[in-house]
């Protein structure tokens, strides 16, 4: 059975959660992963008007920016907070994303779930073409070199006309019913839905690759990547992999993202946004899934909320981020701290 | 004489105006244990980081098991059979000590990144013979109880040991060890001989670099004495201690010589 009082014992939030569940057994895994995936698909229904923001509704609030930037969050996560990988041009993906959703949805008869695969085909591509040469830098190098490909990706939809340049792209189709579930933008439940499968399938991803060859290769090359080499890791190939599975992800967040919009524009692509959901990383907890997401959640949320201070709402925000970091310089719920021998003694005993 | 496993011919390496090593010829033999001593600065690391990719050679060659290694990408190094430590500990110190082996026998998985993610039969296979295969290690070393510990939060000793381990994780014919007894007792320093010599007899091959005289003489077959970058000795220890050469180049000349 499960001992919450031992449990909060544990200093630390994310480590209570790591004692209750390896305490817990399979049935109970399998009852709180339900449940909670159950709670996460009524959100749209628990907002009762209190959690509405000045300028859109809580339902829409939801799907962006929380619900996508809690994606994006989680698949800079691979890049940032596993790989140790800085990536200021993740922005890049996303745009990728959505502009292949916005040209193939407005000129060919394909639909948002049948552009969804070339959309991350794309990025993925993408995430190679920059990745090969960009990966043989470290650290700040990388940083720069990222940072300028977000702003090539931006500056080329920009300046082509093909594709609307600074007007972008109008009339991107919405999704086309599944079953009884329809999109639409009044009722925004649909979208969330697809976002929360989506947010799913990217928790499944990390956790699963976490515990196998490839996250062990990631993690030894964030802590020493000299000898991540010197002890067998082909550091390029897991690095690209890394860099790729991170851009699939911002690519499927793209196409959603423009198929839910109706109308993107390369203003939208700003590096403002790769820094954001890089901030949302660090807020919340390099490297661990539940930080990240609750990191996404408050970035995404609370400028909307305070958006009725207007421009000083980003004075606030910023405010807000140095106090956390200061106290809580590892993010809101750091990576792993503890040990599992301490559950493996008492299981023993007791 | 048993076959040489790893041989520097004439290898030379320069760092701008200073030769790191000159000409520098050793053999090392399967099944051996070979020391590397020298005075600080003799150059003993840059051999190591020659033999394992991290630094090119000016000039010279590297042939391991009869094929030249010059040139090779450090992780294959690696998977053809060449592991090593370090001298200052470098561990994946968020990695528990299994896990730290486990990445070492991760090199010669077949099954890569999409196997692991969809849970294909051989990658399941792998990862179990891997755990499997670290336990063993960590058995062998007589570090097993600390397998589920964070790397960074073992004792020292206990650190130093897993570097060990770890590099015997990725299956090595030869395993470089860079002074895996600094800073260890006397009675430590006695553990680690027989661990090192267990390491010899359980089939592989060890070329050690270390500073302490009493535990080289003790386990080495044999002593190479390296001095500003040249190899000015190779021969069994009893020959070693002995060479004016040797006694010259670590306490310098006597005053009366002359």
């Amino acid at each position: 059975m499960i001992n919450l009082k031992e449990s909060f014992k544990e200093s630390n939030f994310r480590d209570v959660g790591a004692h209750i569940w390896e305490h817990a057994s399979a049935v109970e895994r399998k009852i709180m992963a339900v449940s909670f995936i159950g709670l996460a698909a009524l959100l749209p229904f628990m907002g009762f008007g209190l959690l509405d923001t000045p300028v859109s509704d809580y339902g829409a609030v939801l799907v962006y920016p929380v619900g996508m930037f809690i994606l994006m969050a989680l698949g800079l996560n691979i890049v940032v907070g596993k790989s140790g990988l800085l990536d200021l041009g993740y922005v890049a993906f996303f745009a990728i994303g959505a502009y292949t959703m916005a040209i193939l949805g407005t000129r060919t008869s394909l639909n948002t779930w049948e552009i969804m695969p070339i959309g991350i085909a794309l990025a993925m591509l993408a995430g190679l073409i920059l990745g090969l040469p960009a990966l043989r830098l470290r650290g700040d190098y990388l940083a720069i070199v990222t940072l300028g490909f977000g702003e090539i990706v931006r500056i080329s939809a920009l300046n082509t006309r093909e594709i609307g340049g600074p007007n972008g792209i109008a009339n991107i189709p919405v999704p086309p019913s599944i079953g009884p579930l329809e999109f639409s933008l009044n009722d925004q439940k649909g979208f969330f839905w697809v976002v929360l499968v989506m947010i799913l399938l990217t928790i499944w991803m990390i956790r699963r690759l976490s515990v196998r060859r490839a996250g062990r290769a990631w993690e030894a090359i964030r802590q020493d990547e000299d000898v991540a080499e010197l002890m067998g890791v082909n550091t390029l190939k897991y690095k690209l992999w890394s860099f790729s599975l991170g851009a699939a992800v911002g690519g499927a967040a793209g196409v959603l993202y423009g198929s839910k919009t109706l109308f993107i524009a390369p203003e939208m692509f700003t590096l403002n946004v790769s820094i954001l959901i890089l901030a949302c990383v660090v807020f919340g907890g390099m490297g661990n899934i539940w930080g990240v997401m609750v990191g996404a959640a408050i970035l995404a949320y609370l400028p909307e909320r305070i958006r009725f201070i207007s421009d000083a709402r980003l004075l606030v925000f910023g405010l807000a981020l140095v106090i956390t970091m200061n106290f809580r310089p590892d993010g809101i719920l750091p990576r792993k701290k503890r040990e599992k021998v301490i559950v493996k003694k008492e299981k023993n005993n007791g | 004489m048993a076959k040489v496993l790893l041989e520097l011919k004439d290898a030379t390496i320069k760092f701008g105006g200073v030769t790191a090593l000159n000409n520098v010829n050793l053999k090392v033999h399967e099944g051996e244990i070979l020391a590397l001593i020298g005075p600080n600065g003799a150059g003993k690391t840059t051999v190591f980081n020659v033999i394992t990719g991290v630094y090119q050679l000016t000039s010279g060659d590297i042939i391991f098991d009869e094929k030249s290694i010059k040139g090779i990408k450090r992780y294959n190094i690696t998977k053809i059979g060449i592991a090593r430590t370090f001298q200052n500990i470098r561990l994946f110190g968020d990695m528990t000590a299994l896990e730290n082996v486990i990445t070492g026998t991760d090199v010669h998985k077949k099954s890569g990144l999409l196997g692991g993610l969809f849970g294909l039969p051989r990658a399941r296979r792998e990862e179990n013979a891997g755990r499997q295969k670290a336990h063993e290690i960590l058995e062998f070393i007589g570090i097993d109880e600390y397998s589920d510990r964070l790397a960074r939060n073992l004792p020292y000793g206990v650190q130093r040991r897993l570097e060990i381990a770890r590099a015997m994780g990725t299956g090595p014919r030869l395993i470089l060890l860079d002074e895996p007894a600094a800073g260890f007792n006397p009675a430590e320093k006695v553990e680690l001989a027989k661990t090192i010599k267990k390491i010899r007899d359980a089939g592989y091959t060890v070329l050690l670099i270390e500073h302490d005289m009493s535990l080289i003489m003790g386990i080495s077959d044999r002593v190479a004495v390296l001095d500003f970058g040249q190899k000015i000795a190779d021969a069994v220890p009893s020959v070693i201690q002995n060479d004016p050469r040797v006694i010259e180049a670590y306490l310098g000349v006597p005053a009366d010589a002359s």
